[in-house]
């Protein structure tokens, strides 16, 4: 049924513009003649609508005069245009297989352009993911460093302040009556305890916060939980058991406002005193990593709290009572249901709690 | 309502002008105090332009992070926050009705507590303001040490609060011109330090601005060999010891020589108390094996800094810190001098720990009273920020309001009231002053950003970090800002034949 076409149509070099009515019509042998539209016809007509820059700017007008075949009249090409921008999408596919190639090199045209577009979409999604995934393990990589450092740091200062704290003990047993130093023991004590408690299960916290602090787009979310291997390479270990004079490092004690009053001594042992009373508790409120209340409420056993990194620094152990408050660390770093993007700069804390929730 | 009046029958302020009812026999006392003053007036008649006074928990309907105070209207109709009796933060369990502490919880403002705060800004505006009136003020501050149980133990967070605001102005009225150098602080030198470190212990406020500022400091002193700073206060010294460890602990490098120079202002004392934490820093830098050595540098007897004054070495990289604390701030004249000189040494970087007020507020207009009020906010907002932190430990948290807090109380007010009385412009705000000084922002790091707030995940969740100006981070509880460290540095010189700029 094909007249004779020109032996352009089908190259890829279509001349641009007039066709010659060369090819003649198809048309139906029926009592009134109605015109065939042909695969080859259509995409002639495609292909002009789509130089005219796609079926809603396209007129039939214009389609007819970049067209160019002789006997087309306004009223096929009125109708056809109707069908053809309302029946769009499939005519799209259609083209899509024959004229794909073709229609790469057209730029600009809606329709094509479109067709373009979406497969470079596919590949700049890719990159993009891709890209993305590198900054977040990059910022990680960041983290880690800041934290490592962060934790040293803050030990420095503790360190100093312990050294300040033992003259001033020194000063106060030289000055005070008996009761004053007996109420300042039991403050210190209570300071001393209190960044025992505080450097230790808050610093064990920071690793924590690699998931909760990573500003990334939500769209990362499904992503990231492959991307992130898993809790040991997040966990940030100490090296070394404490090396300063916090022996109540050893453990993360209490803090109670009834300290019974300590024979004065070193201070060490006050806290070794301490470490044997019955009832310790973990404040719940020193604990600011978000572990469970319920979980702390045990009795701490006078264990050295030693979190100890192996050779190639990712395993994270800790001792028997502290492996009890990392189990649901555990499980609610390794199912975050969505990596909470940061909600300000600086609002951890509350990403940290919705992965507690 | 009634249910509390009824437990405290000692408390017989009248209800401010909204809602509140009381019973007969309070209005009885009332009169029998003092009959020739208008109670009903003098605490229910605020002047309609109260600026946003938030009780930073009363409004805690705010979004968290919301930076904007509310409306001095909002403010206003919370006077008649009604005491719950089921109150979370309760330090003492209940059993029936609301107890005092409950009354005074900090972290849900009742009627009562919010009626020590306004009687507190009674008395400031008794004090100053168009019509000065300090007998006036003297009755209502004598009243409120009435109502404030003396024994701190006792008392709730508010009425601490209340109580060393109050010790505060009566220092004023009682001493206008040197108040805060008499503040009787009995803690000996022992109990400051303890309750420093305690302080350090329970708030980010210390350990941020160290932090941040020694995080920007070796970012710009890398690779030198050399390293002298001088530090306009050095307090403890505790900012340095992390920037020792951090020093040394760079690896492969060498370690590069520090040298710190402490500026005394001359105040008795002032300098033994530097040459020991000198002492101090030179033992701890020796434990870790860093190379390092301190001098003293005196101001002269006006108080002003001569960068003559300082004893520069070649090729070290100069790095000056100014913790700008106000119940150290000598004088704004002094403040002045240094920071002028300090352009003259051409530092690596200079870099500001100071304290942020509510934004929103126009300085020059607020007078005493909107001062005063922002202190009570700020004071408030500590405050609460240590409550919800530690709830349990109230005697921990007493000394530290008692020994640090309150002598800073005392110095704002202070300094707040020389200021009104057209004193000199404090200069402690010192952001748009340094630009026109010469200095430029430099940015904070990125890693500097993700260290603060890590170490605010150590503490309580109100805490947060605000980023305005790149070189500028800002600690905020809740919606007040406490605290900012900024960093800043001198443009390069343009070229060798221009002219100096200096």
């Amino acid at each position: 049924m094909f007249s004779s076409k020109k032996p352009t149509m089908n190259s890829h070099e279509r001349p641009p513009m007039c066709v010659q009515g060369d090819s003649g019509l198809v048309l139906t042998t029926d009592p009134k003649p109605r015109l065939r539209w042909t695969v080859e016809l259509h995409d002639r007509f495609v292909d002009a609508v789509a130089q005219l820059g796609g079926p809603d700017k396209a007129t039939p007008k214009t389609i007819m005069r970049v067209m160019g075949v002789k006997g087309l009249t306004l009223y096929h090409l009125k109708s056809h245009l109707q069908k053809f921008r309302l029946g769009k999408q499939p005519h799209k596919e259609f083209n899509d297989h024959s004229k794909d190639a073709l229609e790469m090199q057209r730029n600009a045209a809606s329709s094509s352009g479109i067709m373009s577009r979406t497969m470079n979409d596919r590949n700049v999604q890719i990159t993009e993911a891709l890209r993305m995934q590198k900054e977040v393990q990059r910022r990680l990589h960041e983290q880690l460093e800041v934290q490592k450092h962060l934790q040293m740091r803050i030990e420095a200062q503790g360190k100093y302040m312990q050294s300040i704290l033992e003259k001033a003990y020194q000063t106060l047993a030289g000055e005070g009556a008996m009761t004053a130093t007996g109420s300042y023991k039991d403050l210190q004590n209570q300071a001393t305890m209190n960044l025992g408690a505080m450097a230790f299960p808050s610093l064990q916290d920071l690793h924590l916060f690699n998931n909760d602090q990573l500003e990334i787009s939500p769209q990362l979310d499904r992503p990231l939980e492959d991307f992130f291997p898993s809790n040991e390479t997040l966990c940030l270990g100490k090296k070394r058991p404490n090396p300063y004079s916090y022996s109540n490092g050893k453990s993360p004690l209490i803090w109670s406002d009834e300290l019974k009053l300590q024979e004065f001594g070193s201070h060490e042992e006050n806290l070794k005193n301490n470490i044997d009373h019955e009832h310790l508790q973990i404040a719940p409120s020193i604990i600011n990593g978000g572990m469970e209340m319920e979980s702390m409420a045990d009795v701490y056993e006078a264990k050295p709290l030693m979190l100890s990194v192996d050779s190639n620094g990712e395993k994270y152990e800790g001792s028997s009572k502290v492996g009890r408050p990392s189990t649901p660390r555990r499980a609610t770093v390794s199912t975050p249901e969505r990596m909470s993007p940061m909600i300000r700069g600086g609002g951890l804390g509350q990403t940290r709690n919705l992965s507690y929730a | 309502m009634e249910l509390v009046m009824k437990n405290i029958p000692e408390l017989i302020i009248p209800a401010s002008s909204s809602t509140t009812t009381t019973t007969a026999d309070e209005d009885n006392n009332w009169d029998d105090w003092s009959s020739d003053i208008n109670w009903y007036q003098v605490s229910g008649d605020f002047p309609s332009d109260l600026p946003s006074f938030i009780l930073p928990t009363a409004i805690s309907s705010y979004p968290a992070g919301e930076a904007e105070p509310l409306a001095g209207a909002d403010a206003i109709h919370d006077w008649s926050y009604p005491s719950t009796t089921t109150n979370s933060h309760a330090t003492t369990p209940t059993t029936e009705g609301p107890t005092r502490n409950e009354l005074y919880n900090i972290n849900e403002p009742t009627s009562a507590s919010l009626r020590l705060i306004h009687l507190l800004i009674a008395a400031a505006e008794a004090i100053s303001g168009d019509q000065k009136s300090p007998h006036l003020a003297r009755v209502i501050l004598v009243r409120l040490r009435e109502i404030i149980p003396t024994d701190h133990a006792a008392a709730s967070g508010i009425e601490r609060l209340a109580s060393h605001f109050t010790e505060a102005l009566l220092a004023l009225l009682d001493n206008p011109h040197q108040p805060h150098q008499h503040a009787t602080t009995a803690a000996t030198t022992g109990e400051v330090l303890i309750a420093f470190k305690l302080l350090h212990d329970m708030s980010p406020c210390v350990s941020f601005g160290h932090l941040t500022a020694n995080q920007a400091i070796l970012e710009a002193v890398a690779g030198e060999r050399r390293v002298h700073i001088l530090d306009y206060d050095i307090g403890e010294g505790v900012q340095w010891a992390s920037l020792i460890q951090a020093l040394i602990s760079k690896g492969s490098p060498a370690a590069p020589h520090l040298r710190i120079t402490a500026l005394t202002n001359g105040i008795k004392g002032s300098a033994s108390g530097a040459q020991e934490v000198g002492r101090r820093l030179s033992a701890f830098a020796a434990s870790v094996g860093q190379p390092f050595s301190f001098r003293i540098c005196r101001l002269d007897h006006s108080k002003r800094f001569t960068p003559a004054a300082i004893k520069v070495v070649k090729g070290e990289a100069l790095v000056v810190n100014c913790v700008l604390q106000p119940a150290q701030l000598s004088s704004a004249a002094s403040l002045t001098s240094f920071l002028t000189g300090a352009v003259a040494l051409s530092p690596r970087i200079l870099t500001i720990i100071e304290e942020e007020s509510t934004p929103s507020f126009a300085r020059a207009e607020r007078g005493f009273v909107g001062e005063f009020m922002d202190e009570v906010e700020r004071y408030m907002a500590i405050w609460e920020s240590l409550e919800t932190g530690f709830p349990m430990q109230g005697r921990v948290r007493e000394m530290v309001e008692r020994v640090i807090l309150r002598p800073r109380i005392a110095a704002a007010v202070a300094r707040a009231y020389g200021r009104q009385d057209g004193g000199e412009v404090a200069a402690e705000r010192c952001g748009e002053w340094m630009a026109a000084v010469g200095f430029e922002r430099l940015e904070l790091s990125s890693f500097n950003v993700c260290q603060a707030q890590l170490l605010l995940g150590l503490f309580n969740d109100g805490f947060c970090i605000d980023k305005d100006t790149p070189n500028k981070l800002a600690l905020r509880w809740k919606s007040r800002r406490l605290l900012s460290a900024s960093v800043w540095g001198l443009p390069p010189p343009p070229s060798p034949s221009a002219s100096l700029l200096f």
